[in-house]
Formats: C-alpha cells, sequence, structure tokens
C-alpha cells in the first residue's frame, strides 16, 4: 500500500509537471514561422483532398487554388450579385461579333514563385502558352481531371486534341497562345458563361515544368502565382504564406463593389489603396466537428472565423429573423449572414416506371399525380426549422436566390403542404395503400440523414402512403451514394448543388434532356420544350428576354412534379473584431482571403 | 540459435496469416469497398470519362493480376502514390505515423502503468471500500463515450469558458514544451478512457494470482506488502499483461486513433486512414491493411520471445 501510494504520488506530481510545462502562453502550430508576423487562421469545416486545379472540385479545394495560383478573372470582392473582374487578364476580352472568338490579353511581369522546378530556381514570367496548358491538362486522362465540363463540346478543337492522345505539344485549335500575352479561344458555339469558367480554380494557371518536375506530387506542392505560396498542408490544416513576388494592385474598395450602407462597420476602408495580400501567414484549420470548431473560435488565440454551427444558433441569435447576435457576442465578434449560393433539393428519377416516364400514358398521368401528391405532403418550414435552423429560404422551383434571374413572386403553392390536397389527388387517381410503389430513400449513413428519412416518412404516412413501403437504403460513402445516383439506382435522390457560377443557367441545366445519368440530370427529365429553350438560352447573353425563358424553364419543372424544390441555407458567418474582411465562401469560394488584414490590437464598436 | 530458429519459424508461420488478411480484406475493398471513380469524375461525366477514371485507377484490371500486385507492393514495401493527394504512400505513412505515435504513447504508456497500480490496489484491498471505489471508477470511465470524454475535456482543460490552459486542437512538436502544450488534453482523455478497461482487466489477472498457494506461502512467511505485490504476484501474471500490451501496438503503430486526432487536429496516421477509406483510396488502404497485419505477426514474435523472459518455464519449441 505504502510502496503503490508513493509511486502513485510520483505520477501525479509527474503529471502536474507535465501539466505545468504544458500550459502557458498560446502557440499556434504555424509555430516559428509566425513569430513576429501578421497571422490569419481561418476554418473550414473540410479539407481539400487535392491542390492541384484539374481536381478543384469543391470550395475547399478552391479556397487553396485561387490564392496559390491565378486565374484570368474573378469576382469582385464585395459586389454581390456577384461580378467579374479581370485578375490575371489585362482587361476585358475582345469578342467577335458571332460571340464564338474570344482574345483574351494577359499581363505582363507577372512570375510564379521561385521553385527547383524552374532554371535556376527562380519563377519564370507566366504566359498565354501556360494558361493553354492549364487547360488541356482538363483533357489529359493521365491528370484524372474534374473540370472538362466547362470547356468539353464548347471550346473547338479540345475533344480533337484529346482524342490524339493529349500531347501537350500538340496544339488544340481552340486554344491558341498568339503570342507571349495573347490568348485566343475559339467556341463551337457562343458560351455566355466562357469568362466564369475562367475563375474557377479548374481554370488556375500552372507551369508546366513543375507539373512534369512534380508528377503525381504536384497535388501537394503547387507552385503558382497566386498571392500566397505553400508553407504545409495535411489533414488538419494548410500554412500559407505571403508571396512576396505577388504584383502591386492596389484595392479599389469602389470598383470592388463596396457597399458603405451594408458593409460599412467592417474597417474595410482600411485596405483602400494598399496592395494585397495583407497578412504574412494565412493558415486554414480544416475542423469537421462542429462543437471543436467552436471551441477553438470562441477561445480567442486559434481560429478567427467560423460559421455558427445550427447547435450554437440558440446561445448565439437574439432573433433570427433577421439575424441578430446576442450583445455579448455582437460586442467581440463581427457577423454576416447570407444565403448560400447553392440549393438542397429531391427530385424523382423518372426513369422508374413507378414514379416517372411510363408505356402507357394513362399510368405516366397517374405517376405524375403521385409525384405531385408527394410534393405537397413535404413539409418544407418543418425541414427548414428541424435542420436548418429556420434561417433558411424556401422557395419554389431551382432558380436561387443569390442569382439575378431569381422571380420572389413565382407561385408558392409548390412548397406550401397541403396534406388533404395531397389524399384528394392520391384518391382521385386510383392511388391506395396497396397499390402504392415502393419508394427507396438513399442517403449516406449520417444520423441527420436517417432523421430527414424519418422525418420525410411521417408526412408520407399522413397522406397515406404505408410506412413498409418507404424505405432507406443508405450508403456508407458519398462515392457510393454518388455511383447509384450516376447509375440511375434510386427512384428518388435528395442532394445538395452549389452554384459554379452566379448564373440560373448552372442549375437549369440539371434537367436538360441530355445531361441525363449519367450526368447531372439525376431526374433523367426529358421534355424536349425544355431542352429546346434551354439550348436557346444557353448561347444568349444575360437579357431580359433570357431570364424570361428561364423563368418559363423554372415553371415547367414546378408543373411537371419533377423536383421537391427547394431551400438554399443561411450561413451566419462570424470573425473576431481585429480581423478585417468580409468572408464568403460562396462561387469558387475564397476570393476574399487575399484582401483579410489583422489588426493589432481588437478594435473597438462598429458593426 | 535456438532464439534464431524459433523466430524463423514462427515469421514462416505468420505468411499464411498475412496472405489470408490481405486477401480478405482486398476482396472487401475491391468488392465492397468505396469506388473513387465517383469521387473523382466531373460533372456531367460521360460514360467514356467513367471507363477513362477507372482505367487510370486500375480498377479495369482482373482482381488476381490487382491482388499479386498488392503482394508485391508489400513485399517491396512500395505502395505507389495515393490517388487523392498524389503523395507517395510511404511518404504519407512516414509523415503521420511518427505524428500518431507520438500522440497515443504518453496516454498509452501512463494508462497501462496507471491501471497497473490501480489493480494492484485494488486487488490488495479487495472487497473493501478502496476496491470498490476503483472498480467503480473504472466502471464510469469505460461507460462514458470517447466522444463525449474529449468534447468535456476540450471545454474543461482549452475552451475560453473552462481553464483555458491548452489549445483546442493543433499540432506540435519541434521542442518538448510545445509537445506537451498540443499532447496533454489529448493524453488525459486517452487515459481517462482506457484507464477503466485496463485496470478492471489488470485487477482480475492479479487477483487470481493472488489466490495461488505461493501468494498465500509468501504472505504466511510475513513478506512485506509492497513486495509480496511486486515480486509475488506482479512478476507472476506478466503473461498476461504483457499480451495485451504488446498487441495493442500495432494499432496504435498504424490505425492511430482516429476519434482523438480528428477532434484535436493533429495530421497523424487515423485520420489519413479515415480519409482513405471514406473516398476509397486503395493505395492508401492496402498499405495500412498490409502493414498492420505485418506489424501483428511481429508482435505475436515478439509477444512470444518476452513469455519466454518473464517466464523461464515457456519453451521456445
Amino acid at each position: 500500500m505504502q510502496f503503490a501510494a508513493r509511486v502513485s504520488l510520483g505520477f501525479t506530481a509527474f503529471l502536474a509537471a507535465v501539466l505545468l510545462a504544458g500550459c502557458g502562453e498560446s502557440r499556434t502550430p504555424a509555430g516559428d514561422a509566425s513569430a513576429g508576423r501578421k497571422v490569419y487562421r481561418h476554418s473550414m469545416d473540410e479539407a481539400p483532398s487535392s491542390l492541384d486545379p484539374v481536381q478543384a472540385a469543391n470550395v475547399y479545394a478552391n479556397h487553396v487554388a485561387i490564392n496559390v495560383y491565378d486565374t484570368l478573372y474573378s469576382y469582385k470582392y464585395l459586389a454581390r450579385p456577384y461580378e467579374l473582374k479581370p485578375n490575371l487578364a489585362d482587361g476585358w476580352p475582345e469578342i467577335s461579333e458571332d460571340l464564338l472568338t474570344y482574345t483574351i490579353r494577359i499581363k505582363p511581369g507577372v512570375h510564379f514563385i521561385d521553385d527547383p522546378a524552374f532554371e535556376g530556381g527562380v519563377g519564370r514570367e507566366l504566359t498565354a502558352e501556360d494558361v493553354v496548358y492549364s487547360i488541356k491538362r482538363h483533357f489529359d486522362p493521365a491528370t484524372l481531371p474534374q473540370g472538362a465540363w466547362l470547356w468539353q463540346g464548347r471550346v473547338a478543337g479540345l475533344q480533337e486534341w484529346k482524342a490524339a492522345g493529349s500531347d501537350y505539344d500538340q496544339p488544340a485549335s481552340g486554344l491558341v497562345a498568339l503570342d507571349r500575352y495573347t490568348l485566343r479561344i475559339q467556341l463551337a458555339k457562343p458560351y455566355p458563361q466562357l469568362l466564369d469558367s475562367l475563375a474557377q480554380g479548374y481554370a488556375a494557371v500552372v507551369p508546366r515544368e513543375a507539373v512534369e518536375r512534380y508528377g503525381a506530387q504536384f497535388a501537394m506542392r503547387p507552385v503558382g502565382s497566386g498571392p500566397f505560396r505553400l508553407v504545409s498542408f495535411d489533414t488538419s490544416r494548410i500554412l500559407l504564406e505571403r508571396n512576396p513576388k505577388f504584383r502591386q494592385e492596389p484595392v479599389d474598395l469602389e470598383a470592388e463593389g463596396y457597399d458603405p450602407a451594408t458593409q460599412g462597420g467592417y474597417g474595410l476602408e482600411r485596405i483602400a489603396g494598399r496592395s494585397p495580400p495583407f497578412v504574412d501567414l494565412l493558415e486554414m484549420d480544416f475542423i469537421n466537428e462542429p462543437s471543436a470548431r467552436w471551441n477553438s473560435f470562441t477561445k480567442g488565440d486559434e481560429v478567427q472565423y467560423t460559421t455558427v454551427p445550427n447547435e450554437q444558433l440558440d446561445r448565439v441569435l437574439a432573433s433570427r429573423s433577421p439575424v441578430r447576435l446576442k450583445p455579448e457576442y455582437e460586442e467581440r465578434y463581427h457577423s454576416f449572414a447570407a444565403i448560400e449560393a447553392g440549393f438542397i433539393f429531391q427530385v424523382f428519377n423518372l426513369n422508374f416506371p413507378e414514379f416517372g416516364y411510363h408505356p402507357d400514358p394513362g399510368q405516366e398521368r397517374r405517376n405524375k399525380a403521385l409525384r405531385c401528391a408527394i410534393i405537397k405532403a413535404f413539409d418544407w418550414e418543418a425541414r427548414n426549422e428541424s435542420f436548418y435552423g429556420g434561417i433558411g429560404e424556401v422557395y419554389p422551383g431551382i432558380i436561387v436566390p443569390v442569382v439575378p434571374e431569381f422571380d420572389p413572386d413565382t407561385p408558392r403553392d409548390s412548397i406550401t403542404r397541403d396534406v388533404e390536397g395531397a389524399r384528394r389527388l392520391l384518391a382521385e387517381h386510383g392511388w391506395n395503400a396497396q397499390n402504392l410503389p415502393v419508394l427507396t430513400y438513399g442517403t449516406t449513413g449520417s444520423v441527420v440523414m436517417r432523421l430527414m428519412f424519418e422525418q420525410f416518412r411521417a408526412w408520407l404516412k399522413e397522406i397515406g402512403y404505408p410506412t413498409s413501403k418507404v424505405v432507406l437504403r443508405q450508403y456508407a460513402t458519398f462515392g457510393d451514394i454518388s455511383r447509384a445516383w450516376k447509375q440511375s439506382e434510386l427512384p428518388w435522390i435528395a442532394k445538395g448543388w452549389g452554384l459554379d457560377y452566379p448564373d440560373a443557367e448552372n442549375t437549369l441545366q440539371l434537367f436538360y434532356g441530355p445531361n441525363g445519368s449519367p450526368g447531372s440530370n439525376d431526374a433523367n427529365y426529358r421534355n424536349p420544350e425544355y431542352d429546346r429553350l434551354y439550348e436557346q438560352a444557353s448561347v444568349m447573353l444575360a437579357s431580359p428576354e433570357r431570364t424570361g425563358i428561364y423563368r418559363r424553364m423554372n415553371r415547367m419543372l414546378i408543373d411537371d412534379c419533377v423536383a421537391v424544390t427547394g431551400l438554399s441555407r443561411k450561413r451566419i458567418h462570424l470573425w473576431h473584431r481585429d480581423v478585417i474582411a468580409l468572408p464568403d465562401r460562396e462561387i469558387v469560394g475564397g476570393f476574399f482571403l487575399k484582401y483579410v488584414d489583422v489588426l493589432d490590437k481588437p478594435a473597438a464598436g462598429g458593426r | 540459435m535456438e532464439m534464431l530458429q524459433y523466430s524463423l519459424r514462427k515469421l514462416l508461420a505468420g505468411i499464411p496469416l498475412i496472405l489470408g488478411v490481405t486477401l480478405v480484406s482486398f476482396l472487401l475493398m475491391v468488392y465492397f469497398g468505396p469506388d473513387q471513380t465517383y469521387t473523382l469524375l466531373g460533372k456531367n461525366p460521360t460514360p467514356e470519362q467513367i471507363a477513362e477514371v477507372r482505367a487510370q485507377l486500375g480498377y479495369d484490371q482482373p482482381f488476381v493480376t490487382r491482388y499479386a500486385g498488392y503482394l508485391r507492393e508489400l513485399a517491396t514495401l512500395d505502395f505507389g502514390s495515393s490517388h487523392s493527394t498524389g503523395e507517395p504512400v510511404s511518404a504519407l505513412l512516414g509523415r503521420t505515423a511518427p505524428v500518431s505515435l507520438a500522440l497515443v504513447a504518453p496516454g498509452f504508456v501512463l494508462g497501462n502503468v496507471l491501471a497497473i497500480l490501480l489493480a494492484l490496489l485494488a486487488a490488495h484491498h479487495r472487497s473493501r471500500w478502496p476496491d470498490k471505489a476503483i472498480m467503480g471508477l473504472a466502471v464510469v470511465g469505460m461507460s462514458i463515450s470517447f466522444l463525449i470524454v474529449i468534447v468535456a475535456f476540450q471545454i474543461v482543460f482549452s475552451s475560453a469558458s473552462g481553464l483555458n490552459m491548452f489549445p483546442v486542437r493543433g499540432w506540435g512538436a519541434s521542442s518538448l514544451r510545445e509537445y506537451l502544450h498540443f499532447v496533454t488534453v489529448p493524453t488525459l482523455a486517452i487515459v481517462f478512457v482506457s484507464l477503466g478497461y485496463n485496470t478492471r482487466f489488470y485487477r482480475s489477472v492479479i487477483v487470481e494470482e493472488m489466490t495461488r498457494d505461493h501468494v498465500r506461502t509468501a504472505r504466511a512467511f510475513g513478506t512485506p506488502p509492497a513486495r509480496l505485490m511486486l515480486r509475488n504476484v506482479l512478476a507472476n501474471c506478466l503473461i498476461p499483461i504483457v499480451t495485451r500490451i504488446v498487441f495493442s501496438i500495432p494499432l496504435i503503430a498504424i490505425s492511430g486513433s482516429l476519434i482523438v486526432e480528428s477532434y484535436f487536429g493533429i495530421p497523424g496516421i487515423g485520420k489519413a486512414t479515415y480519409d482513405a477509406i471514406m473516398v476509397g483510396d486503395q493505395p492508401v488502404l492496402k498499405a495500412v491493411v498490409g502493414l498492420t497485419a505485418v506489424l501483428f505477426v511481429l508482435a505475436q514474435l515478439f509477444v512470444d520471445i518476452l513469455y519466454r523472459a518473464v517466464d523461464p518455464r515457456v519453451s521456445l519449441q
């Protein structure tokens, strides 16, 4: 006993010594690299799996891609709705009258970062040939590219270049460097979103030398010309440092879309006239667990930005509509609430004869009635309250509120719950508990998804759909359920969509017939009139006429009861008061990071 | 010489085990695991593009060819590159395994040493209040979810509303002080959770040993309690203790601790393995599964040799 007590005492003393040694002043994982330097610590809920622009398929990868690389165009820091601006491009392109030829000048004197891949280890000047090379990589199967859809069938000659073996020494007819600083893009048909496509992380400009030197490891070793360069990267965080060679371009707040009325309290005036980036080190922590992210944010000396997790809404908000923080949070943090550039929706897969197209026209009419009844049973308000904190925006159709084509006056009957109407519709078309088809609801294997399914099943039960006929099929990973969607294995598909660019075309293409499985038209909706309108609008520049066409297409989808839609989540961004920024993760994501500045001392007052 | 022969025999006997484990796990990976094709596809893919990605990933090869390639990789310890990041798997393991080891080792050591001490104490006071108190606390430790322990410890030790002494997350080991700064709270969480399981196990082993005749005889001869517990009891129940400890090591070295790494933002092998599972990054998964099997065979060999060291009656024949 005495011996054990002595040893236990020794261990206690040791533990105490460890605790004392370990606690104390704050240490950032940036370690010595941060000493005496201005650091901004951002947080995101996921990590990018690759830093190669050809795989910049999500907002996480784009946050890095557009900050270590350059794109020809980018989105203005503060303008809402989103507006493009020239970035690496030296002004707007010259566009031929037939809208098929774009001539883009590139800023001279832009250099890649120093890297052993270059002769003498010194970064060389970025040229138009680099842009050509970077886009060609999306048509080289060996790079496992994910961005070809942006230019496939639109930029002339790229498919042929791929078919000929993706030889980078061979030209692609539609993508030519006329000289060192001039790029010509020849289109197969007008492509109004071309400049948006050139603002994507996919279009980031990479040097051929680095790709060839590092091979597969290029995905972990970016060599770009963006405002930052990589220091380290793992699944927990990425550390970037200021690129000392980044071009000097003083911020013109007015040109960036600054609105003093709505953005006046964030201290943004302090960056006017100065050239970004303003911080020496940019650290992004990838924190999937909301509680850990929240604790790290509120701690004060760790991450300086977070979105408010749903489970913290009651604690943080004094009011949900309009979003207003409680005074104690208002005092400590800046905040900004914004609707996402995307939406949550569900579609019926019309390839299933139980719900969609059927050789018998009579049965097809009954199927449509069944779909309409299910839509009437869906309770969007309850879904919003249960899973999105009650602050999401529910609206009819698939044109989301952040795009200029959104019509707030669209009738709301398709998102208004009508249990009696649903029952009546089923009865009128001969549906009853015996002949209703089995509805397989596919989800990934998370608790939240399971709860969503149970809620949905309960709604259907109210309209007479037997519980036993609404069945759950769970998939272990997102890749697995993606396979099921692409292979048209599920009659009911619940998913989210983030806009690639601020144009309703990006969501309307989700129902374009030729985009059926394995394309993004998971509903396999085939409506010749819809397809004709899509093709007509897809070559038109933004105009009231095009908006009218978009809205007609939206109405068609509502009338055909193809989808249960939609809801755009509202994100509440919080950041420390010593950070000068207006964070945003929508539309590509991460353009704001180069404009972030950090004060030496917390600012008092303000928003 | 006897030892060398024995080691070689055991290693040879481990080959069927490795083949069995790798075959079953590879079968599961190929036919039931996540298909990375659909994670790597762009929007609106054509069937041709799907086929291209499958070809790039090697999914179009026959199973036998792929399995033979796996065995070759295992034999040469060259698992190629991660399909997600392009990072060579050996570099990934070299980068993450030491972090996991540094993360879990203090908790592992403390969890076992403290558990043995508590088990000795409880066994010595069997059925009296110290025993009941220790076992009661052990059950409490076992009953609380690891996740809740982590969140609670983060709030208590790291958050602004708690003691705010340590970081919520992050990792650094450039100095001992920095290492202690980041490892302390994860270690406390690991110790809290493992202590209950370990203490209960060790106590039952020690209590059983205390019923032996030689212990009763030693006690009758007036051996002091501390000496009795250490030399007559603990020394004679080292075999199950060694077995438990050594067989835990491969899991620590290779699998790491996913939850701890994830919540504390530590770039260890547990998180890397989890990410690989979620996207179906087969080169990483193959390496982790294969190396875990190999390490278990080595652990088995090591345990057998240790048996001999702690109990001379054990024969290597």
